[in-house]
């Protein structure tokens, strides 16, 4: 070191060193771009917050920068961008769906049709736009199932879907969905770009989202809205926030991505049924009304009928009732009140009522007596006056009765002694009503009818044949005495029988002698001979040989008809 | 229970057997027609690895052929492993399927497989040499000579490669 030198260390040391050190981090690109760096932050916010010169000056180089990186990795970008893109996108759809909604809702506006007029109305009452309650009816769908598959490898990451749904093992479906996909995909794709998207089986709307490392498929019934799609893509977004690197590394350990279902969950949620719920809701309070009017007219209407059926019942038991003569019936409820006449022997109206399934309580009447002409009640009231037995049948004939069956004597005199004072006022023809005491003299009569006694000799009873002969007579005297009581009259014949030895004379002789014997005995017993005739028997033939069963008297009874007087009418 | 999921392919040319190999121990879920219409049928399988461990293999019996097509080589994408199949009576199959597994492995790189040449029940038109056999044997990890008539070494041959997947998954 020279002494210039060492003056200027002398007096410059320290600057010199500063100034050094200054140098030496201008000139290292390292030390400069660490300062830059410093303070570049800083510095920016400074110059953004003078004005736009910075992003002005930006502008340019940030544009070529961001095109030269997309271009050079877009997958990079566009998996970056992803979960922004959508709700981006999603929020444009929404947008346009709302003026779509909104053009609808003009062009029904000016639809008068029923169904629109309808949907006007429930629109109001739930208080929702009428754009959105059109898109509503018409469309109703329901997500069945949800399969998130992972797009490297095909394999099923989480499936969930609604325990109705007929189920195949999912993990096949999904690696044959896969397969369908990337056949789609190879053969109409030129690019491998296409996507298969959509797939409609019937019922069944198959839709598939894609996402950077999953694709959500899921199978829907009916059909879905557009913006279903937009709600899709939002839970993908959201799994794939979550679950991304797990499932683009997901090699088929079901572990690894534990809890991904629950979000597949969000899937099921989407379905819309709401406008049947409504409808009903709606419609039970006058369901109810409609109920409670139509049981109260079914409940007037049977009464109404059951009171119809009650009066024609009773008006019918009244025109069978012989001695009954009503005039006017009246119903008030199911309370009758009845005005005519009514015979006394004619039924009672308790027994009317009865007859047409009434209550008696319900039957009152004011009912004047008077006299029937009906057949059935002349009956009635002949029987009654007559007091006729059981055993006595009373019909009309023309203009009078008939009066056949058994009576006793008694009663037959009896009626016979009113006819002759004329209390029916009527032909009344009593000829066929038997007496039960002329039957019973009939029958006592036979009983000792044609008797023989025997006789020993000629004109001498056997001793025990006359005992019984007087015995016998008095038993005709007691027929004799009940016979006139009737009026009637026994006839008694007793004829002499002989043998055939002797002539003819002789026995005819013979014969008489011996009814006159007989006849003595009975005229002794006090029988009047004038009811006695004589008679004989005897054989005409050749002599014969004697015959003791031939030496006898028959005592035959013959009980005659009583005579009574024939009675007329009085004119 | 951990339950693992694990893609497979069965390869091979036609009428190897492949549909039959699988048929046997498989649940079936879609008809036979897919293989003729879009190239590729699944089906699963479930393995009981360990006590605790259970794969269930999802199996893509990929239409014969003897050169994979685009389609066919996209089917192939995410397996995990993947069955070859020959038939014993035609070695000309041996061949196909060899070939097959270049493809497979020039656009995946080396997956597990197992190597099944087929219809062992047919030993009076068998056509592979036992040469040939052992020359097999000795280049590939892991053939079995099996029967899809019989069931011969097929549940076998998928253990294998079912215990195959879950080892390389487990690394």
């Amino acid at each position: 070191m020279n002494d210039l030198e060492e003056l200027k260390s002398l007096l410059f040391g320290a600057e010199k060193q500063a100034l050094d050190s200054i140098t030496e981090r201008v000139q290292k690109p390292e030390t400069r771009s660490a300062d830059v760096a410093d303070i570049l932050p800083e510095a920016i916010r400074r110059s953004h917050q003078q004005g736009r010169e910075l992003v002005a000056s930006l502008r340019e180089p940030v544009g070529e920068c961001l095109t030269e990186s997309i271009h050079e990795a877009p997958q990079a970008y566009a998996d970056a961008l992803y979960p922004v893109m959508g709700p981006a996108i999603r929020k444009s759809i929404i947008h346009a769906l709302r003026g779509f909604a909104q053009q609808i809702n003009e062009t029904v506006e000016q639809s008068f049709t029923v169904r629109g007029l309808k949907w006007r109305f429930e629109a109001w009452r739930a208080g929702v736009p009428f754009g959105d309650y059109v898109l509503q009816q018409t469309l109703l769908y329901r997500i069945e199932q949800a399969y998130l598959i992972s797009r490297e490898n095909g394999l099923l990451v989480g499936h969930v879907h609604h325990d109705a749904s007929r189920i195949k093992d999912s993990d096949a479906v999904s690696a044959m969905f896969t397969a369908i996909q990337d056949f789609v995909k190879e053969s109409f794709s030129p690019d491998r770009s296409g996507r298969l998207e959509t797939a409609d089986m019937g019922d069944f709307t198959l839709w598939a989202v894609h996402g950077p490392h999953a694709l959500l498929v899921c199978v829907i019934r009916g059909v879905p809205p557009r913006s279903l799609r937009s709600d899709l893509s939002a839970i993908l977004e959201r799994i794939h926030f979550r679950y991304g690197e797990k499932i683009r590394l997901y090699s088929g350990d079901t572990a690894s991505v534990k809890g991904v279902e629950d979000e597949l969950l969000e899937c099921l949620k989407f379905q819309d049924v709401q406008p049947k719920k409504k409808k009903s809701r709606i419609s039970a309070a006058l369901l109810i009304t409609l109920l409670v009017l139509a049981a109260a007219l079914l409940y007037f209407g049977v009464n109404s009928w059951l009171g119809v059926q009650q009066h024609r019942a009773l008006s019918a038991v009244i025109d069978a009732t012989p001695g009954l003569y009503i005039v006017d019936i009246k119903r008030d409820g199911g309370e009758y009140t009845l005005h005519g006449l009514r015979d006394p022997l004619a039924a009672t109206i308790d027994d009317i009522a009865a007859s047409a399934g009434i209550e008696s309580t319900q039957v009152t009447a004011s009912l004047r007596p008077y006299q029937s002409l009906d057949p059935e009640i002349v009956i009635r009231r002949t029987r009654q006056l007559l007091d006729a037995p059981s055993t006595v049948t009373i019909v009309p004939a023309d203009d009078g009765l008939i009066i056949s069956g058994m009576a006793t004597q008694a009663w037959i005199d009896n009626v016979r002694g009113k006819l002759a004072a004329g209390s029916f006022g009527m032909p009344v023809i009593l000829d066929d009503v038997a007496s039960t005491d002329m039957t019973q003299l009939q029958a006592n009569v036979s009983e000792i009818n044609n008797v023989n006694f025997f006789f020993e000799n000629e004109s001498t009873l056997f001793s025990e044949d006359e005992v019984k002969l007087r015995e016998h007579a008095s038993s005709i005297r007691s027929l004799v005495r009940s016979a006139e009581r009737l009026d009637a009259a026994i006839a008694i014949d007793v004829a002499g029988y002989t043998d055939s030895a002797g002539s003819v004379e002789f026995n005819t002789n013979l014969a008489n002698l011996r009814s006159e014997a007989a006849i003595r005995i009975l005229v002794n017993a006090g029988i009047d001979d004038e009811l006695i005739s004589r008679s004989h028997v005897v054989p005409t033939g050749e002599f014969g040989t004697p015959d003791p069963t031939l030496r006898k008297i028959v005592v035959q009874l013959t009980l005659g008809a009583p005579e009574y007087p024939t009675f007329t009418v009085p004119e | 229970m951990t339950l693992l999921n694990s893609k497979i392919c069965i390869l091979g040319d036609f009428a190897v057997g492949k549909t039959s190999t699988v048929e046997r121990f498989v649940n079936n879920h879609f008809s036979d027609k897919y293989l003729t219409t879009i190239g590729v049928k699944v089906d699963t399988k479930e393995i009981q690895l360990t006590e605790y461990v259970k794969l269930k293999l999802i199996i893509w019996d990929i239409a014969g052929t003897d050169r994979f097509g685009p389609v066919e080589l996209a089917y192939l994408r995410g397996a995990s492993g993947y069955i070859l199949v020959a038939d014993g009576t035609r070695a000309k199959t041996v061949a196909a399927a060899l070939d097959l597994k270049s493809q497979a492995e020039e656009r995946y790189g080396e997956l597990p497989y197992v190597f099944l040449l087929n219809k062992s029940d047919l030993q009076h038109s068998w056509d592979v040499s036992d040469q040939r056999l052992d020359e097999l044997s000795q280049s590939l990890t892991n053939v079995f000579v099996t029967s899809a008539k019989s069931g011969d070494k097929v549940d076998e041959a998928i253990s294998t490669l079912g215990e195959m997947i879950a080892d390389r998954e487990s690394q």
